[in-house]
């Protein structure tokens, strides 16, 4: 759908100006009886590609910056029936329309035929009443992935307190040689006398420790070549919130190979630009992020066109999910045969702002999920298993029951 | 069991003194094994030793704490049909040393993995063509670290620009002064090229097209211009020939056409229809080993044979003599059998001596067989050299006539090393070619040629068909076309694309361009016509050829081609020096091969040495021919069933200058086609090297089955009468009484559940050629492990071909002569004597077996059995103990005894980035100290199985194609779902022929085989 709209809302610039005229002696009219919230919904469905709130020169974005200015340079009229059609309103001759024409190298607003009058009254007041601008929070990822963070925060505790145990350690031993200097028992004397009189108490001790190092040190040591939350900085802040989330992009608008391939697919430049051949400006990083793809394929914003003889320069991501080469993961096989949704595995990507591996991506966490995970009996293929669903009297067979727990199924 | 009769004693034999005390013959290598004398002196310590260990573990474990960063780089601009993970097929041909095949290409984010031959093409029996070993490791060579990177002048890189003015310039120097400009190619196969040095030869007026063939077929085209007044090469319709009477003629192998193989297995199916194919032949080729009777003979008997075959079916007077009685009946037998079919018959020679030739068209003129089983309208265009047109060529260079030659794919220093001090004579010499060899080092400049898989074209390979080469993938180096080069030297701005889509249209066949290159070829009519035979010649054919055989002493030398290696176009190709030689199993070698009873009279031996390899060997060929000595130093094989004194020498080795892989593996046979002739009589001598040694890296050490029933064996006869004949089941006593072995189950039968993965291999359609072996090396990521490795019976193959020669011996014959077990069992070891020598081949994969010994073994799970009746190898469990290799009875499993990707150790394709980029993405490069073996292509099973999910359907038979059964060109394996009744390998199961291999053991293996039958008397 966005792409749709992507192409469609070049001509949608002109919004903007129609409302300008309106809003001296329009503003209340607005205000009464309509829908602010309505108006915000429709203006995010259907101008956001285009237009952007704010003055007309500074927040142009194909079409004009959109602020309570263009009621006072238009009527209401005027701009109900700019938005719904504004090529007719250039054929029947008027000349504001004519002038935005001419001023915006003759490109056609879409015209908007299924709004209703009230729908475009809902926009207009939500345009005259802005949302109050929240200061952007920039959230700085830092170049380090948590993990290796927390690890460090760690050790550096570790570290402390051995050393401060070391340095206790010392002035016991220190004090206890003044001690021992002026007694007949030497300090290691004294020390085995007490061991021998309380070996109960320093073999549980011995015993605890022990445990304590094997247990501290087998977590440890399953944890390596597990990175869990491993959440690189990408090349490009890319908000995965914004796009799949707010924007409600499908996922398999980007990873389209995701249903035909084993491999997802990092979507390639040409997909970035369906839309941002004209969205130019981001909420967040205004043209900074945007600009890195501009530079990757050679795009020139000004003149909306693509650079001849641009050297491109592929965008190199980290890539965050990674198998061991021995393992054969295929997305096809879950996302079409399977059914299972991205998050199952991913976790909620509509949220994050920047993409972290959610699961440990384990081969126990892979085996787990085969175990429990059902086939998809209505499939014909699976029909195949008809006979043996009624020989073991099985409802329900999972991915363990037709082999999913094979070596062989996975690694070759 | 008789009496008197002696079995297994000791390995003291009397009189034998050797046996009784040393436990080995020789030497055990220990030295290698546990240290030699300059590291003795280095001590390392026992605390040393701690050292290393505490910090190699402390290393590893700090160094895997963190991950390294991976980079993922998409594409800034997708093209359509690429989906990252999902391969590509498309359509294109392939045609090099002479042979041609309309092949599918097999690519994966725009790079070709392998490539197929056309299924769809192949189901014309007019076309011909097919994909041999070579074919299918020519991918490997695309990725050739020789190849050359840019054009070069004097050996020195320059600029394409550069290069084009210089020799344009040079090119009308030539053409003002009359010299003559020499395009000099192999034979060329496409319309369109032809079209481009047609108009080349009109704008510069000397130019002179000279064809050179490595190996040249001129025989046959000189044969028919004398015979039918034209010159040209018929194809062959082995599929309607049942009797094929071949003298000399490798068709199985590397003779004319690599469809033969395909075509001449349509007609072996036991049954009423088999044919019979008789084969004479002085040494033992792929196709003799096949045949249903073969005698050996030597070059000049086949002549008289041939003129005898010929008096008798002309009914003409003759005074010929044969003088073998045994082979005299034969011949009788052989005339009856071709006059009984006459039209049905098939008489070929592949001798390089016109007369045979013309005989062999006389004869198959009188069976009628033109027309019918040798189609003379549907011509054969793959070669086109003839021998008085080369050698005119480098008279004109003696004359001083030639000023420039530009070479197109001849190696014409290496195929023709006593021309190259004439070649200085010629101004100007550019040669295209696409990697170094001994011919571009002496070129003024050289022209870097793209790889078939970079290039454009289009093939005319037969009459009858119309074949589109496409590109796919760019020129990876600084490459153009041939075609190219010649468009612009002639000042034309059209690129050579441009100019095949007009010339394609101008050709008005009935498919748009599109549709062709989906489709990759069009039918295409031609004319047809009747030719008669030259009378002139057919009353000469007896008058001339009479040739005394009566001096015993004559002693031949006979060159041939291997299949694998050829002319030796692609000996720079790792996969194709380790592929076994079909017959001899020696790998990364050339050699003089001898029969025994000739070897035996020069003092010659084979033998093996401790470590199990073969040594041979070494001696002199002298030639004393035209003043000028030629010396060859060659190792001796000693062939069983090759005719007495011949000998036989193969092409293709002995390079220089043509890469890591080819250059010093063994010796150029070249050196010996002074003539263009394949046969020498008498004009040299051999003599014995003393004190050298030849060390062999041959697969296969043992010749015969040793008495047991592995290749089950019947003839076409018995099986008439008894489908199961030579097939008998094997029972076990016990006390249930006698029964199959797989009733005596120790262990509990894994059921499989859905799918029941098996496979059939036909032993009478197998011919041993071997390119299944290159398919699967292809499709597994199966590493090269040099000569070395492979004389320590390292391959890495997991598919072998076990060669087999018949033995005189058997059980019931020891038992009628009373020989004794030892005695029994050492001829046994004997091949047969030449006469009755026979040859069976047996592909050996792992055989997936249900009740398998190396499961049991493992002592970590590392290879367990799946649910679908497949062997698994989870190479990540394998922890490398081999119990799994001692325990398997069929040997099919291979271990990493190192590293071989990226190890210099092993300096092939895997150690560069350019020849790592044929390895295929889907099956893991395993690591050092892994076993692996055959796994039925579980990638190709899985992938299929998504596939029919994905499209909610079954999977349907014939689907899932393993890599060898896709490259069996006869059909020999069978591959389905045995539980899915209504598959061909259901039907394969229950045939009487098929039976498990070592049934005995009740592995119940999933691979099994069909009774081989020979249609003999």
């Amino acid at each position: 759908m966005f792409l749709m709209f992507g192409k469609t809302t070049l001509y949608f610039s002109f919004f903007l100006f129609t409302f300008c005229s309106f809003f001296s002696f329009g503003q209340v009219d607005y205000l009464v009886g309509h829908d602010i919230q309505k108006g915000e919904e429709l203006f995010k469905a259907n101008c956001t590609s285009c237009h952007k709130l704010g003055d007309e020169k500074k927040a142009r974005l194909i079409g004009p910056g959109l602020n309570v200015e263009i009621f006072e340079e238009y009527t209401q009229e005027w701009l109900i029936e700019w938005i719904r059609n504004s090529s007719a309103l250039i054929e029947t001759g008027d000349e504001q329309a004519i002038a935005i024409f001419e001023e915006y190298n003759q490109s056609v607003m879409t015209a908007f035929p299924t709004l209703s009058d009230d729908d475009v009254r809902d926009i207009l007041a939500y345009i005259e009443n802005p949302p109050v601008e929240e200061v952007a929070v920039v959230e700085v990822v830092e170049n380090k992935d948590v993990k290796s963070e927390n690890i460090s925060t760690q050790t550096l505790l570790i570290l402390v307190l051995a050393l401060v145990s070391v340095f206790g350690f010392l002035t016991f031993l220190k004090n206890s040689l003044k001690k021992a200097s002026n007694i007949e028992e030497t300090i290691f004397q004294g020390l085995k006398k007490w061991v021998s009189s309380n070996i109960a108490i320093v073999l549980i001790v011995v015993h605890l420790g022990v445990l304590v190092v094997i247990v501290i040190g087998w977590q440890s040591l399953s944890k390596i070549g597990i990175s869990q939350n491993y959440k690189p900085a990408q090349p490009i802040e890319f908000s995965h919130k914004l796009h799949a989330g707010e924007q409600g992009i499908d996922c398999n608008y980007c990873h389209s190979s995701a249903r035909k391939s084993k491999h997802s697919g990092i979507p390639s430049a040409n997909v970035c630009m369906n839309c941002h051949a004209n969205i130019v400006e981001g909420p967040v990083h205004g043209t900074k992020e945007i600009a890195k793809i501009y530079k990757a394929v050679g795009y020139d914003v000004d003149s909306r066109s693509y650079i001849e003889g641009y050297e491109q320069q592929p965008i190199k991501w980290v890539r965050i999910h990674n198998l061991p080469n021995h393992a054969y993961f295929n997305h096809s096989q879950h996302v079409v045969a399977g059914n299972i949704e991205c998050q199952e595995c991913h976790g909620a990507i509509e949220e994050m702002d920047v993409v972290y591996q959610k699961e440990k991506l384990t081969m126990g966490w892979c085996i787990n999920c085969h175990r429990d995970s059902k086939i998809d009996l209505d499939n014909p293929y699976y029909h195949e298993y008809d006979d043996w669903v009624e020989k073991h009297k099985k409802a329900d067979l999972t991915v363990e029951d037709i082999g999913g727990l094979e070596c062989g199924k996975c690694h070759y | 069991m008789k009496k008197g009769k002696k079995y297994f004693k000791s390995p003291y034999i009397k009189g034998d003194e050797k046996y009784l005390h040393d436990e080995f013959s020789e030497k055990l290598p220990l030295d290698h094994f546990v240290s030699n004398q300059n590291e003795n002196s280095n001590n390392t310590s026992r605390r040393d030793f701690l050292k290393f260990l505490g910090f190699s573990t402390a290393a590893a474990v700090l160094s895997s704490c963190e991950a390294p960063v991976v980079k993922s780089v998409p594409y800034l601009n997708q093209p359509e049909e690429i989906i990252p993970g999902v391969a590509n097929f498309y359509a294109s041909s392939y045609f090099q040393e002479n042979n041609f095949a309309n092949i599918l290409v097999k690519t994966r984010e725009g790079r070709p993995i392998s490539v197929t031959t056309n299924k769809d093409y192949e189901k014309n029996n007019q076309f011909g063509g097919g994909l041999n070993s070579r074919g299918y490791a020519s991918v490997l060579s695309l990725y050739d670290s020789n190849r050359i990177k840019n054009p070069l002048k004097n050996n020195k890189e320059i600029t394409w620009n550069k290069l084009d003015s210089e020799i344009k310039k040079a090119l009308k120097e030539t053409s003002k002064k009359g010299k003559k400009i020499v395009f000099l190619s192999s034979t060329i196969i496409s319309p369109s090229f032809k079209e481009i040095l047609n108009t080349f030869s009109k704008k510069f007026r000397t130019t002179e097209i000279v064809y050179s063939d490595s190996i040249s077929k001129s025989a046959i085209l000189e044969s028919n211009s004398k015979c039918f007044g034209e010159s040209f090469i018929p194809t062959y319709n082995f599929h309607k020939a049942k009797v094929v009477v071949s003298f000399e003629a490798d068709f199985l192998g590397d003779w004319l056409d690599s469809s033969y193989g395909r075509k001449y297995s349509q007609l072996r199916n036991p049954g009423k229809n088999m044919s019979k194919h008789y084969q004479f032949e002085s040494l033992l080729s792929l196709t003799g080993s096949n045949s249903d009777k073969r005698i050996p003979t030597n070059p000049d008997e086949q002549l008289n044979y041939l003129n005898y075959l010929y008096s008798k079916i002309s009914m003409s007077q003759s005074n010929l003599e044969i003088i073998n009685k045994k082979h005299k009946a034969i011949l009788d037998n052989v005339c009856e059998d071709l006059l009984k079919n006459k039209g049905k018959s098939l008489v070929i020679s592949g001798s390089s001596n016109t007369e045979h030739q013309i005989v062999v068209n006389a004869i198959n003129y009188l069976l009628d067989n033109y027309s019918k089983t040798i189609d003379y309208n549907n011509k054969s265009n793959l070669y086109s050299s003839i021998n008085s047109n080369f050698q005119k060529f480098i008279k004109d260079v003696e004359n001083n006539k030639v000023g420039a030659v530009i070479i197109n794919d001849v190696n014409i220093a290496y195929n023709h090393p006593s021309v190259i001090n004439q070649l200085n004579n010629i101004k100007l010499k550019v040669s295209m070619s696409d990697s170094l060899n001994e011919t571009t080092r002496l070129m003024d400049y050289v022209c870097p040629k793209s790889h078939y898989l970079e290039s454009w074209g289009d093939a005319k390979p037969y009459s009858a068909v119309y074949s589109i080469q496409q590109p796919t993938i760019n020129p990876i180096f600084n490459s153009r076309q041939v075609e190219q080069n010649l468009l612009k030297w002639m000042n034309s701005q059209a690129t050579y694309y441009d100019f095949l889509k007009s010339f394609y249209k101008s050709l008005g066949y009935n498919k748009s361009w599109n549709k062709i290159l989906h489709d990759g070829f069009c039918e295409v009519d031609y004319e047809k016509r009747n030719l008669v035979f030259s009378s002139d010649t057919a009353i000469n054919i007896l008058k001339e050829n009479n040739v005394n055989t009566k001096n015993s002493n004559d002693v031949f030398l006979v060159l041939y081609s291997k299949g694998s290696m050829g002319s030796g176009y692609q000996s720079n190709n790792p996969w194709l020096q380790e592929l076994p030689d079909p017959i001899t199993k020696v790998t990364w070698d050339n050699y003089l091969t001898i029969s025994p009873a000739h070897a035996k009279s020069l003092g010659l031996k084979n033998w093996h040495v401790a470590n199990g390899g073969l040594n041979g060997d070494v001696v002199n060929i002298k030639f004393d021919e035209n003043v000028e000595n030629i010396i060859l130093k060659v190792p001796v094989y000693i062939q069983p069933g090759q005719k007495e004194n011949v000998l036989g020498m193969a092409f293709g080795y002995g390079r220089e200058n043509s890469g890591k892989v080819a250059n010093g593996v063994g010796v150029s046979a070249f050196e010996l086609y002074k003539k263009l002739s394949l046969v020498h009589k008498n004009n040299f001598t051999i003599e014995k090297v003393k004190g050298v040694e030849h060390e062999y890296a041959c697969t296969q050490n043992s010749h015969t089955m040793m008495g047991r029933s592995i290749v089950k064996e019947t003839t076409l006869n018995e099986y008439l009468k008894n489908p199961k004949s030579g097939n008998k089941d094997f029972k076990l006593e016990s006390y249930k009484g006698s029964v199959a072995a797989s009733e005596l189950n120790l262990y509990q039968e894994h059921k499989p559940s859905v799918h029941f993965w098996n496979m059939s291999i036909d032993l009478n359609k197998c011919n041993g050629c071997g390119a299944c072996v290159i398919a699967c090396h292809a499709e597994n990521n199966v590493p090269v492990v040099g000569k070395e490795e492979v004389r320590k019976n390292r391959d890495m193959h997991w598919l072998r071909i076990d060669r087999y020669y018949s033995s005189d011996m058997n059980k019931d014959l020891a038992s009628e002569q009373g020989i004794g077990a030892i005695e029994m069992y050492k001829l046994m070891e004997e091949p047969s004597v030449a006469e009755n020598l026979e040859v069976v081949f047996q592909p050996v994969m792992c055989q997936h077996c249900n009740q398998a010994p190396c499961e049991n073994v493992c002592p970590v799970a590392a290879t367990t059995h799946s649910n679908e009746g497949l062997n698994q190898m989870t190479y990540n469990r394998c922890i490398g103990t081999r119990y799994c290799m001692n325990n398997c009875p069929y040997k099919v499993r291979r271990f990493n005894w190192f590293n071989y990707k990226d190890n210099d150790d092993f300096d092939f394709n895997m150690n560069d980035d350019l020849g790592k980029m044929v390895l295929n993405p889907d099956v893991t490069v395993r690591a050092r100290g892994v076993m692996e073996k055959c796994s039925m292509c579980i990638q190709n099973i899985q992938k299929t199985k998504l596939d029919a999910k994905k499209e909610r359907r079954k999977v349907r038979d014939g689907e899932i194609n393993c890599a060898c059964e896709t490259a069996c060109d006869t059909g020999a394996i069978v591959f389905g779902d045995a539980l899915d009744e209504k598959s061909r390998i259901s039907k394969e199961k229950k045939h009487p022929r098929t039976y498990a291999l070592l049934e005995e053991l009740n592995t119940q293996p999933s691979v099994f085989y069909k009774t081989k039958v020979r249609n003999k008397n």
